[in-house]
């Protein structure tokens, strides 16, 4: 009787929750594991706790009541998505934008990158069990939290783009803080890489580890630092220049070692791009206005569809739009990186120790909210 | 050759000269989207597969007289994205390609939890966003408070 209610057991193998509320796994994320000894034989990523509906939701409202949907699904690079969103949204309808708004948004999108990188620093180390550079990176990423709150309202999820530009404009203390912002992060590299990059500790814990092969890269669709630490330079930025990225000089840094650490060193070189892009932006930034007034209140597209991707701080994100020439659209989908991130770890995983999962797992910075969406 | 125009002359060998359209001003997003038989979708995706292009997503969308899913695939150069289009009715089951892409293993996952399409020889349809005891597929038109269902024809016409 004992048979029909108990699943056979294997002795030699060992299931093993990972979450749902480790800490290691940033949110609600569940990776069920089969263990042999300390080495993991099977793992099955359990996602969904957090499902919203968003795309449900947007084909109940008008495109302006979905705005501040978008910034919650990677509440990390809220802003990032909320860009996107209104970039999808206004190729889709054709509405212009002033010069002076889209410099904006490209300073405040880049600014957002920053944090969300700076963030996934400070909790990658504190994963592998360094508290101190945690704080550091916390540090850093609270002057963006001002600088950002100050324009926007927000520190988290920002609302800020508006179809036509944004909704309120920069003024010179903004620009002041900015600029005394990069040049207090410049100070720190020197400061992150003493402590972090060189730390023997820190080097035995990401050096090949968790390597992701080209293959796999291509059959999972991995896109953002992860597939540029496998030696794909590849960013949508310069890809399929949105916005106006390709008026700025800029590198998309690339590593070839497809292992943790050459994705902790693509993101932290990340950052020093960023900053390059936000200075030039600053330096170029003409006056204007910061929003089109001609923006009717409800945006009415035409029939038509439009697949609108941009590069969010976790990788290749895309907004598709179906519109039926009604004020709300049709159908809405989300393209998110953390999904097909995550699932490649499925074939990461085999073979290596628990311990190691977890350094993998933060490697590939996953935001569960957008994977669950 | 520019990995795009590779993929291009593939899949005009398989497919109807009319089932493609070419957008070199990348208006939609797109470099080509073709509109794909059933029968054919695994052979036009196994040729993505050897070209190297990468699954970047697939779409659900539900309307009036049958589903559509789209196949967005992607390669790591400047504006090679193409889509393939799958039209087939409520309760037909269209082939499987996650034996071709892995990435597909969870993208069909989610279209068959939401639009209930059972993909042909798919080895595992449990539910991934929603609970495992989920009796409803919440994307389609019919489930909750939606503004318009629509024919297929009143949208894309």
């Amino acid at each position: 009787m004992a048979s029909l209610i108990q699943e056979p057991v294997d002795d030699r193998i060992y299931s093993l929750n990972l979450g749902p509320q480790h800490p290691s796994t940033h949110g609600v994320l569940r990776v069920l594991l089969k263990l042999d000894g300390e080495y993991i034989v099977d793992a099955d990523p359990v996602i969904g706790y957090g499902h919203r509906g968003h795309e449900k939701m947007a084909e109940n409202r008008t495109y302006e009541q979905f705005m501040p949907n978008a910034c919650r699904m990677d509440y990390l690079s809220g802003l990032i998505y909320n860009h996107g969103y209104c970039l999808a949204v206004e190729k889709l309808a054709g509405i212009e934008v002033p010069e002076r708004a889209r410099y904006i948004r490209t300073i405040c999108a880049e600014l957002n990158r920053i944090s969300s990188h700076l963030l996934w620093f400070g909790a990658y180390v504190m994963d592998l069990g360094g508290f101190t550079p945690f704080l550091y990176a916390f540090d850093d990423r609270e002057n963006i939290l001002d600088i950002l709150d100050r324009v926007s309202g927000s520190r988290l999820t920002y609302s800020y783009c508006r179809f036509g530009g944004v909704a309120r404009d920069i003024d010179e203390q903004f620009i002041t803080a900015t600029r005394a912002f990069i040049a207090r992060l410049r100070s720190r590299w020197s400061d992150y890489h003493n402590l972090v990059t060189k730390n023997v500790i820190f080097i035995n814990r990401v050096r090949n580890i968790g390597v992701i092969t080209t293959d796999q890269a291509q059959r999972f669709g991995v896109t953002g630092p992860s597939l540029r630490a496998c030696g794909f330079a590849y960013d949508m930025r310069k890809a399929e220049p949105y916005e106006i990225y390709d008026r700025f000089d800029f590198e998309i840094p690339m590593e070839t070692a497809s292992d943790a650490e050459a994705r902790y060193l693509v993101r932290l070189r990340e950052m020093e791009q960023s900053c390059r892009i936000i200075e030039q932006a600053l330096d170029q930034l003409p006056a204007g206005p910061y929003r089109n007034d001609k923006v009717p209140f409800k945006v009415k597209p035409p029939k038509g569809e439009v697949y609108f991707s941009f590069e969010s701080a976790r990788g290749q994100t895309g907004f598709y739009l179906l519109s039926d020439g009604t004020s709300y659209p049709y159908r809405l989908r989300a393209r998110v990186p953390s999904f097909s991130n995550l699932h490649v770890l499925v074939e990461v995983f085999k073979g290596t120790l628990v311990a190691d999962a977890v350094s993998i797992l933060g490697s590939i910075d996953i935001v569960v909210p957008e994977v669950d969406r | 050759m520019a990995k795009k125009d590779e993929i291009v002359q593939k899949l005009e060998q398989i497919l109807p000269k009319d089932a493609i359209t070419k957008d070199d001003q990348y208006r939609s997003g797109v470099a080509l989207s073709a509109q794909v038989p059933v029968d054919k979708l695994r052979e036009a995706v196994a040729q993505c597969r050897q070209v190297g292009l990468y699954l970047e997503a697939i779409t659900g969308m539900d309307f009036t007289d049958g589903l559509q899913i789209v196949y967005h695939l992607n390669y790591p150069e400047p504006r090679a994205r193409i889509s393939l289009r799958v039209r087939c009715g409520h309760g037909e089951a269209p082939p499987t390609i996650s034996d071709i892409y892995s990435a597909a293993l969870w993208h069909e996952r989610e279209v068959h939890e939401f639009f209930a399409v059972s993909f042909k020889d798919n080895p595992d349809l449990r539910r991934l966003l929603l609970p495992e005891d989920a009796d409803y597929y919440p994307h389609l038109k019919s489930f909750g408070k939606v503004h318009s269902y629509r024919k297929w024809e009143e949208v894309y016409g």
